[in-house]
């Protein structure tokens, strides 16, 4: 089983687009394919492919903290350790723990050298289900509003997803990142085979590809270009930086087609793609 | 009784910082005016939760008051809860005489946070 992350630092360099397209080029080759959208503050690969999500297939949890006063001796030793600056303690007080700071990493409990703190389960996202076609199911994960961090979301949907894909003996797992080097896309981008990085011909294109370039390097992630839009603006300014990453050649160059913004637009792009390519 | 007042510099002719969380330097005086100490603050960078850490920082120091510019949800919140008064609204005047505004009684107690202007706002997940 093949794991394929699908990013690219800039946001609408097409990304989704790129992944549906992958999909369906694995798929009609007789490869059975799982494309996981874990683009989870906005997915919208299952728009592309003209689904709805309706199949609620499980919930991601994050671990909030409670103290339990009667084992707290007021140490603080949980509030200097606290990473996300999200605990408090007024002198020879218990600790106040501010909960839209925490990021519900739960080191505070594991620390906590008396027991007194229990983590308490809440839902941060959920997980969809389209099987879109014989060979191609989409999961989809989404980030419940207003969480503040959403790489936990992100290594949770994953993981359903590669339970999923070992279960149905799927060859290839894609994984749509989100746009931006923040936390969910490097969730996303740990422990895949390779990465498409998908870019475009102009100066903000160049730019945030030197970016995704850097942290793939720094993950160990062996980065494939694709060059979209290709025929429009300017490309050597996204060669020089391949140049500085030492990397030979764009892997796919994909030309400007009013046919796929067309496809792209009525959520038909599967449809589109099964009839021309 | 000790005061805090936040500020750009280590003395007292340093103009008050504005900034709660992330203030340069935590001043500490006693009730006649002397400079204790000067606490730089080490939560300046935080990416979030400045003014959390800010509160502990002048929490531990035990003192009664807090004189600033600006005070964003989560350091009023937690420093309400330690009896910690704040003293907001200072702004564009040294250390020193913010504090004697503070001693004639010019300068109000806060009872309401404030718009935070540091990076995040205070206003995490919101």
């Amino acid at each position: 089983m093949e794991k394929i992350a699908i990013t690219g630092g800039k946001g609408g360099t097409g990304k989704s687009t790129v992944a549906v397209l992958l999909a369906n080029k694995f798929v009609s080759k007789g490869k059975r394919v799982v494309l996981c959208d874990l683009d989870v503050e906005c997915p919208n690969d299952y728009l592309l492919l003209g689904q709805k999500l309706k199949n609620r297939i499980g919930k991601v949890y994050a671990e909030f903290p409670k103290l339990n006063k009667t084992k707290c001796r007021k140490c603080g030793l949980c509030v200097r350790n606290c990473r996300s600056n999200a605990i408090f303690q007024a002198p020879g007080q218990y600790p106040i723990f501010i909960y839209d700071l925490c990021s519900g990493c739960g080191l505070c409990s594991r620390i906590c050298p008396y027991g007194a703190i229990e983590l308490k389960k809440k839902v941060i996202g959920e997980i969809y289900l389209n099987r879109v076609s014989k060979d191609l199911h989409l999961v989809t994960g989404a980030a419940k509003a207003g969480l503040e961090e959403t790489g936990p979301v992100v290594r949770g949907v994953k993981k359903i997803a590669l339970k999923l894909a070992r279960k149905i003996r799927a060859d290839i797992v894609l994984f749509d990142t989100s746009a931006g080097i923040h936390c969910p896309v490097i969730a996303a981008l740990q422990n895949v085979d390779y990465a498409y990085v998908i870019t475009e011909p102009t100066p903000l294109g160049a730019y945030d590809l030197a970016l995704i370039l850097d942290l793939c390097r720094k993950l160990s992630v062996k980065a494939k270009i694709v060059l979209n839009q290709a025929n429009l603006g300017d490309k050597r300014i996204v060669q020089k930086v391949l140049e500085k990453f030492k990397i030979k050649k764009f892997t796919f160059q994909i030309p400007y087609s009013e046919k796929i913004v067309r496809a792209y637009s009525q959520g038909k792009l599967l449809e589109f793609l099964s009839k021309e390519f | 009784m000790k005061i805090c007042i936040t500020s750009t510099g280590e003395n007292l002719d340093s103009f008050i910082d504005p900034r709660f969380g992330r203030c340069q330097y935590f001043l500490i005086v006693d009730e006649k005016g002397k400079l204790l100490k000067a606490i730089p603050n080490q939560g300046v960078q935080a990416i979030r939760g400045a003014g959390v850490t800010a509160a502990q920082i002048v929490a531990n120091e035990k003192v009664e008051a807090v004189i600033t510019g600006n005070i964003g949800p989560n350091a009023f919140m937690v420093l309400g809860q330690s009896g910690i008064k704040i003293y907001a609204g200072v702004f564009r005047v040294k250390a020193s005489q913010a504090l004697e505004m503070f001693n004639q009684g010019k300068i109000s107690e806060c009872r309401a946070p404030m718009p935070g202007f540091g990076r995040r706002r205070g206003m995490e997940g919101r």
